[in-house]
């Protein structure tokens, strides 16, 4: 007997007759836990959901919840006997129900495990959308419409939770709000989710794991800071953007050297021989600014982000370099000036391909 | 693709609508009398060339007036415009064959335009400068007067959704009006009129009752003639097979033009309400004249033609058996709506749950149906029901089936279920493309199952949908000839052919009570339907 959750092993995801994730395996340990699938547009994070809700067959693999099989090459359990909600990304409220009426309906569904009732009021009151409920959904817009799906799921109580892209729809001023709110309502409730975004600020806040799905594949599932600081391949950096890879030569247990930069400290996640030419991938947070040091880079770009600024430096050897600096910094520095970085370079750990 | 219930359902029924179509098709390699011999060297170039005449004049007709009334009710404003807008469809309600009684009752020899002449101008021969408006050009004037709704109605939503930046574009470049309607407007609703032009096509092609009254020898007659005159069912079949195809062709170029009509929908963002161009003096009197003048010539016209007659010869209504033909005529839309509307929601729903190519394939082969004659349908009908009953209840030692089936309301109600299939079909087909796939598939994961999602979803969704479908269904049904006339149990009269047995019979004033209410009862059902044919979304 299985002590995962769920569980996901070996699964060819299908939609439309083509492959859309190959070969996925992943579980969720414990009830309650989030799941947070990202990866980009098309890649067939909805193919998996829809899968797990069960309106999708699949041909290879197995997909258990609390160790009963739901689907595998020879069963298919139909979505109607899952007891698995899923928030459609679209408007996937019954046209001809009022809101409420639409939110009540997912209460109507049996579960007999339902130890904690919900309150449909309090999901009301927490999406925000108490005005809204004697409207039609074709008077509402398309971020009240995906609340009030959200809300309708929510109610429903089941057995695992699935949300695509639940959020995109919503104002980027309420959307902080109602994270913390949704996250609170799924542990107090215990109810196990999934969720796909392309957000990865989303997915690291709300997830307990990470999964990317990458090129047809699980490229990695973790916790989300390791997805962050340690990913595990290119396509990971790429994907989510947040650092570069720079050459880079090693030099010693704890050393490597760039041309440009010099020599950079740390520790290595993985060992790699001396002498050993590799990729290093340097993320903004890794370099320090400082005036005085003499290892001086042009700045060629300098985005405002708030609470910060991530200055873009160009290297004597044309490599594009981010840094992040505190927006309170006492001074800024201008497309085409000098900017310091502060020697000796020491990252905390050292992450290469 | 998904095997069940709902899947088989679905199978059956396409395949039910399809068996008249199969039967047309394999008739093809059937033995035929002589008669194709002596009909080849007499009549069939005949057929022929009449039929491509009627389709070309009528071509041309419901082209001028039915893009020529939606240009004008679409882009100015001009008294009356409002009215015209949904009285021009009105038109509907008079059938061909009516409107070839009220052409020949008004223009024969002392006919009503003698009358009145006699009545203003006091006694003389006014017989020889009363123009003559029978055969060829009777039968053209008839039909396309009857049918260019078809025309105006597709062309006027294209119209109404042509962006306004578009014609502003054209203001730019500095085209005159005339410049903008040739080069702007007319390319980009080009889809819509051809579809337009399509389906008139196919209905003048199958046109019975008015070809037939004039005497024009068409495919659609030779096929009647070749079964009711010489007995040869499956030469009947043969000709059927040719005009067949012919109307398969239509069909596919309207069915192809309809999906490059998509391109006009409007988008979200790009779609602006157009400002209609105020027309004054002689040019707001010429547009009022031009509509006004179709409208007359389309149904006051015939209206008042039939009320003339109903009015002088009081005697024809006193002795109509106006409720037992109204009972008929109820009994006919009531079933043949249920039906439809019944078994159209099995075939799309056994084709949304399924996701089957095949069924989708098989579903877009059997609506064309609504392409073939009535008279074509009848035929194949019987033929099938003759093969069915002397091989397999014959095979099984069983009673006859024949008499279940043919001259019975059953085997009406079948036939007209193969005919108007395509209709209902279509009608709760473009209803569900409103729905969502996520609606069902949200449906089934708050626990419901595919029947509760049928009946708590999708049916009190569709209610107007069904509502609309009901009613053109009914308005077919009341106009529909051929296939009564053919396939009714004996003594069994409906307004449609009681008018057509009168009139054929050379009683036109007998003819004109049964008409005039033909008239006013679809008038009724194109009254309710007005509301959703001229909806701005229904392209």
């Amino acid at each position: 007997m299985s002590k995962n959750y769920l569980e996901i092993k070996n699964v060819n995801f299908i939609a439309g007759g083509n492959n859309k994730v190959k070969n996925v395996s992943f579980s969720i340990e414990k009830k309650g836990d989030i799941v947070c699938l990202l990866g980009p547009s098309g890649v067939g994070k909805t193919t998996i959901l829809r899968t797990i809700a069960g309106l999708e067959k699949i041909e290879t693999g197995t997909i258990k919840l609390k160790d009963n099989i739901l689907s595998s090459e020879k069963c298919h359990v139909e979505p109607e006997d899952r007891n698995i909600s899923m928030s459609f990304q679209e408007n996937s409220l019954f046209p001809h129900y009022t809101i409420e009426k639409n939110i009540y309906l997912g209460a109507e569904r049996k579960n007999l495990n339902k130890k904690k009732k919900i309150n449909p009021k309090k999901i009301i009151k927490l999406l925000n959308i108490e005005k809204i409920l004697d409207k039609f959904p074709h008077q509402i817009s398309a971020g009240e419409a995906q609340r009030a799906s959200l809300a309708r799921s929510l109610v429903a109580q089941p057995e695992l939770l699935l949300l695509d892209e639940p959020l995109s729809n919503v104002d980027q001023s309420f959307k902080e709000e109602i994270q913390v709110q949704l996250k609170q309502i799924l542990k107090d409730l215990k109810i196990t989710t999934i969720i796909v975004t392309h957000d990865s600020y989303e997915a690291f806040y709300l997830g307990n794991k990470c999964g990317l799905i990458l090129d047809q594949k699980l490229k990695q599932f973790d916790d989300p800071y390791n997805v962050y600081h340690f990913p595990n391949c290119i396509e990971v950096v790429n994907f989510l953007n947040r650092g570069i890879l720079i050459p880079a030569k090693v030099t010693g247990e704890n050393s490597l050297e760039n041309i440009d930069l010099g020599t950079i400290k740390g520790n290595f996640t993985k060992h790699y021989p001396k002498g050993s030419n590799v990729q290093l991938l340097l993320q903004p947070e890794d370099l320090e600014h400082d005036d005085k040091s003499n290892l001086k880079l042009e700045v060629v770009d300098r985005k405002f982000r708030g609470t910060n600024f991530i200055y873009t430096l160009k290297t004597r050897n044309e490599l594009y370099v981010p840094v992040f600096v505190h927006s309170h910094h006492v001074h800024q520095h201008e497309v085409d000036e000098k900017f310091g970085i502060k020697r000796p370079i020491y990252i905390d750990h050292i992450v290469c391909f | 693709m998904r095997v069940n219930f709902w899947y088989f359902g679905s199978l059956i029924v396409s395949l039910t609508v399809a068996i008249p179509i199969l039967t047309v098709f394999t008739s093809f390699f059937e033995n035929t009398t002589n008669y194709f011999e002596i009909l080849k060297n007499t009549f069939l170039a005949e057929y022929i060339f009449n039929s491509l005449v009627l389709l070309i004049g009528v071509l041309f007709l419901t082209f001028l007036m039915g893009v020529g009334c939606a240009y004008l009710v679409s882009f100015y404003n001009f008294p009356g415009v409002n009215f015209f807008k949904w009285a021009l469809i009105l038109s509907f309600a008079v059938p061909p064959y009516i409107y070839a009684y009220s052409l020949t009752a008004f223009f024969e020899n002392y006919g009503t335009a003698f009358s009145i002449l006699k009545s203003v101008f006091g006694d003389g021969d006014y017989n020889k400068s009363i123009p003559k408006f029978d055969g060829m050009l009777g039968a053209i004037l008839s039909v396309s007067f009857s049918i260019f709704g078809y025309v105006y109605i597709l062309t006027r939503a294209s119209f109404y959704y042509q962006s306004q930046n578009l014609i502003e574009l054209g203001k730019n470049l500095g085209f005159s009006k005339f410049k903008s309607l040739t080069s702007i407007i007319l390319p980009s609703a080009r889809p819509a009129i051809v579809a337009g032009l399509s389906l008139v096509a196919m209905e003048t092609l199958s046109d019975f009752g008015a070809v037939s009254f004039f005497g024009i020898n068409t495919l659609t007659t030779g096929i009647y003639n070749s079964w009711i005159a010489f007995d040869d069912l499956a030469f009947a079949n043969q000709l059927s097979f040719y005009l067949l195809i012919f109307i398969l062709a239509l069909f596919i170029l309207e069915n192809f033009s309809r999906k490059k009509a998509k391109y006009h929908s409007p988008t979200k963002g790009g779609f602006k309400q157009k400002e209609k161009i105020n027309l004054i003096g002689t040019k707001s009197f010429l547009a009022f004249l031009a509509c006004t003048l179709v409208l007359f010539l389309s149904f006051i016209f015939p209206l008042s033609q039939m009320l003339y007659w109903t009015i002088i010869f009081p005697k024809n209504f006193l002795d109509l058996n106006f409720q037992q033909l109204f009972m008929n005529t109820i009994l006919l839309v009531s079933l043949s709506s249920l039906v439809l509307i019944f078994f159209s929601f099995i075939s799309n729903y056994g084709n949304r749950v399924s996701r089957s190519k095949f069924l989708n394939i098989l579903t877009t082969f059997s609506v064309s149906g609504y392409a073939i004659p009535g008279v074509i349908l009848a035929v194949a009908f019987i033929t099938f029901i003759a093969w069915f009953d002397d091989t397999i209840i014959n095979f099984f030692e069983f009673k006859s089936v024949k008499k279940v089936f043919i001259g019975s309301i059953l085997g009406l109600v079948l036939v007209y279920f193969v005919r108007f299939y395509s209709l209902a079909c279509n009608g709760i087909k473009s209803g569900y493309e409103k729905i969502n796939r996520s609606i069902d598939e949200s449906a089934y994961l708050i626990g419901y199952s595919k029947f509760k999602t049928f009946l708590n979803i999708h049916v009190p969704y569709l209610r107007n949908s069904i509502l609309l479908v009901a009613i053109l269904v009914s308005l077919e049904v009341i106009r529909e000839l051929p296939i009564t006339l053919i396939l009714r149990p004996f003594n069994f009269e409906t307004f449609a052919t009681t008018a057509y047995i009168f009139a054929s019979q050379d009683l036109l004033e007998a003819a004109a009570v049964p008409s005039l209410f033909l008239i006013l009862i679809a008038s009724f059902f194109i009254l309710l339907t007005s509301k959703y044919i001229l909806r701005e979304d229904n392209e």
